[in-house]
């Protein structure tokens, strides 16, 4: 991936709070025009990461550069090419929707209050209504307009939908949809819940541990991963160095390998694996010991 | 950002307003009946001992009778350039932090730094104006008082000159900065209260005497002088001046303790005569420690320059702090 496709470019990041560490070693590149999911458990270091692409945090160790430039900088250029959306989609509640959208424009270089406007509108949510009296689905809707009318190359969220309900998950995930397929802007989003993932994304980084255990294009990562289920056996299983997880019933044994579909000894079946059985796979994995991330050594029987 | 500031800030510069507003006009309701008891001035009654001058004994007189309170009414006044300040800074950062919209407010396209400059600016402004605003109010209630008591008594130099400015100033920064380390806007206020008082005390107790040395009037004890008793009661000459202490001083100069006075006070008694001419004969002097009236503006710029210098330090605090980005 060259520098100009790759929309964030992490080398070595890391942040430490006092004496933990919410993130270590994260070095990713992600291309840009993709929806791209950063899925762990709670703690795992997503919003730590996020507040670090949008500026928000200045990193412990190592480097974060966003559509090429440091957002460590903290320039109005910087700025106004990222939106964000930060969890509990935070707003100023004495503030009208109206007010909003003027602080919006006050404190932006470009900023289509029209574009804001209309999806209020589309939405049924009225511009004079303090945004404290919103149901919690509008205001994550007045949120998302904020951020989209900057009219960013980058739109990062922290668990956009966690604090919503179905009705109000479904309604927000189709207004992003549809701003990514007029605009062409990048999304990185953080969450916890994997199956709402499956049909919006295309990209996939597993942060686990404050550490990054698997990252990359969706597609590929299920082609690349399969179940391998054979008798039961307990010898052995990692020779070469693929296996992520080892499970054991009384008479089979299950195995996630990750070998790009390399040939299936005798008396295995190969079966592709779904997204959420690969994240929970992944995340069930326990912490590592030592600097580096040892690859695959989980519950693999000596 | 200007209408950012002033939207996010303008329930409490309204509240503040209409606070000093409603003080204005309550000063001017109680004021206007003390200024009419001078109607040639105060200063013309300045110094002369009751009962001299009989318009100027009645209306002194009249004063203390019927504006007595003013002094106690005053000095609760000393809390307003805390309550200027502190509302307007508690909530500048603490308002953010504790409802996570610093996420919303430094996302946009204005460079933190930036965003705290303009509110900084914008709000310690206001907390000046708004404190000169009710330190002239204070400053016309207090003509004829001022006139006869000087402006360096508690109730009077804390409330007058530069000094209320500055002081709000310095609870303007001090609920600021309280605000980012704790995150909320009550404990901020309360821990800037805090502080506030504890500066203020040690400031006017123990720094103000010493802005400049003092000076010292000494003269001999004259014989049959009434006003010699234990206590020494010299005057400057200038009743405006600020006197730090009075004494007496033996023939050597050692300043006197008290209880050697007393015993003076007991000699004097068993021999029979008065206090003054039992010094006189002992070569005793009395002395007075004293600022004079016209260094009123140094020490209101030196007070002043003290509270802006603290102000400063704990803006350059939360600068550093907003500035490191550890949140």
């Amino acid at each position: 991936m060259t520098a100009s496709d790759c929309v964030l470019r992490t080398d070595g990041l890391g942040k430490r709070y006092r004496r933990t560490w919410a993130l270590r070693d994260c070095t990713l590149a992600l291309p840009t025009g993709r929806v791209i999911a950063l899925v762990g458990p709670n703690g795992a270091g997503k919003s730590t990461l996020l507040r670090l692409t949008v500026g928000l945090l200045a990193p412990t160790t190592g480097t974060v550069e966003v559509l090429g430039e440091s957002p460590t900088t903290n320039t109005p250029q910087v700025l106004s090419r990222v939106g964000f959306l930060a969890q509990d989609h935070p707003l100023y509640r004495h503030f009208t929707v109206a007010d909003l959208l003027r602080f919006g424009r006050s404190c932006n270089l470009r900023f289509d209050q029209g574009l804001a406007e209309r999806r209020l509108s589309q939405l049924g949510i009225p511009l004079d209504r303090k945004a404290g009296a919103l149901s919690g689905g509008q205001q994550s809707q007045v949120a998302l307009a904020l951020a989209l009318a900057k009219r960013p190359d980058l739109l990062v969220l922290d668990e956009p939908m966690a604090s919503l309900d179905p009705v109000a998950r479904l309604e927000f995930l189709q207004v992003l949809m549809g701003a990514v397929a007029a605009d062409g802007i990048t999304v990185l989003f953080s969450s916890h819940v994997v199956p709402e993932l499956e049909r919006v994304c295309d990209h996939l980084v597993l942060l686990n541990h404050s550490r990054v255990t698997l990252a990359g294009d969706i597609e590929t990562l299920l082609t690349e991963h399969r179940l391998l289920v054979g008798p039961r056996t307990t010898t052995d299983l990692d020779r070469a160095g693929t296996v992520v997880e080892a499970t054991h019933s009384d008479r089979q044994t299950t195995l996630l390998v990750r070998d790009g579909g390399a040939p299936t000894a005798p008396h295995w079946q190969a079966h592709p694996i779904g997204l959420e059985d690969l994240v929970l796979a992944y995340l069930r994995r326990p912490a590592p010991h030592g600097a580096a991330l040892p690859v695959d050594v989980a519950e693999v029987p000596a | 950002m200007m209408w950012l500031t002033w939207r996010q800030h303008r329930a409490e510069a309204i509240i503040l307003g209409v606070l000093v507003a409603a003080t204005g006009v309550t000063l001017l309701a109680l004021g206007l009946p003390m200024h009419s008891l001078f109607p040639e001035g105060a200063a013309r009654c300045a110094g002369l001992q009751p009962g001299v001058a009989d318009a100027c004994s009645t209306a002194v007189s009249r004063l203390w009778e019927e504006h007595g309170y003013a002094s106690k009414m005053l000095s609760l006044f000393n809390l307003l350039p805390f309550v200027i300040g502190a509302f307007l800074g508690a909530p500048l950062l603490a308002r953010e932090l504790e409802s996570g919209t610093w996420q919303l407010a430094w996302t946009q396209a204005v460079p933190r730094m930036r965003w705290l400059a303009v509110k900084v600016a914008v709000l310690a402004a206001l907390t000046g104006a708004l404190a000169v605003v009710l330190t002239t109010f204070i400053t016309w209630y207090r003509q004829p008082l001022d006139a006869l008591d000087g402006r360096f008594a508690a109730d009077a130099f804390d409330l007058e000159g530069l000094a209320p400015a500055a002081y709000a100033l310095f609870a303007f920064a001090a609920a600021t900065c309280a605000g980012t380390l704790l995150r909320r806007s009550l404990p901020a206020l309360a821990t800037a209260l805090a502080a506030y008082i504890a500066v203020r005390f040690v400031v006017a107790g123990w720094l103000r005497p010493h802005y400049q040395t003092p000076r010292i009037l000494t003269e001999g004890v004259a014989a049959g002088d009434p006003t010699i008793d234990v206590a020494g009661r010299m005057q400057t000459g200038d009743h405006l001046d600020w006197i730090l202490a009075t004494g007496y001083a033996d023939s050597a100069e050692r300043h006197l303790t008290l209880p050697e006075v007393y015993e003076m006070d007991v000699a004097a008694r068993r021999d029979g005569v008065d206090l003054s001419a039992y010094m006189h004969d002992q070569g005793v002097q009395q002395w007075v420690e004293y600022h004079p009236a016209d260094r009123f503006w140094t020490f209101q710029i030196i007070e002043a320059a003290i509270f802006v210098t603290l102000a400063a330090a704990l803006l350059i605090l939360v600068a550093l702090r907003i500035k490191r980005r550890t949140f």
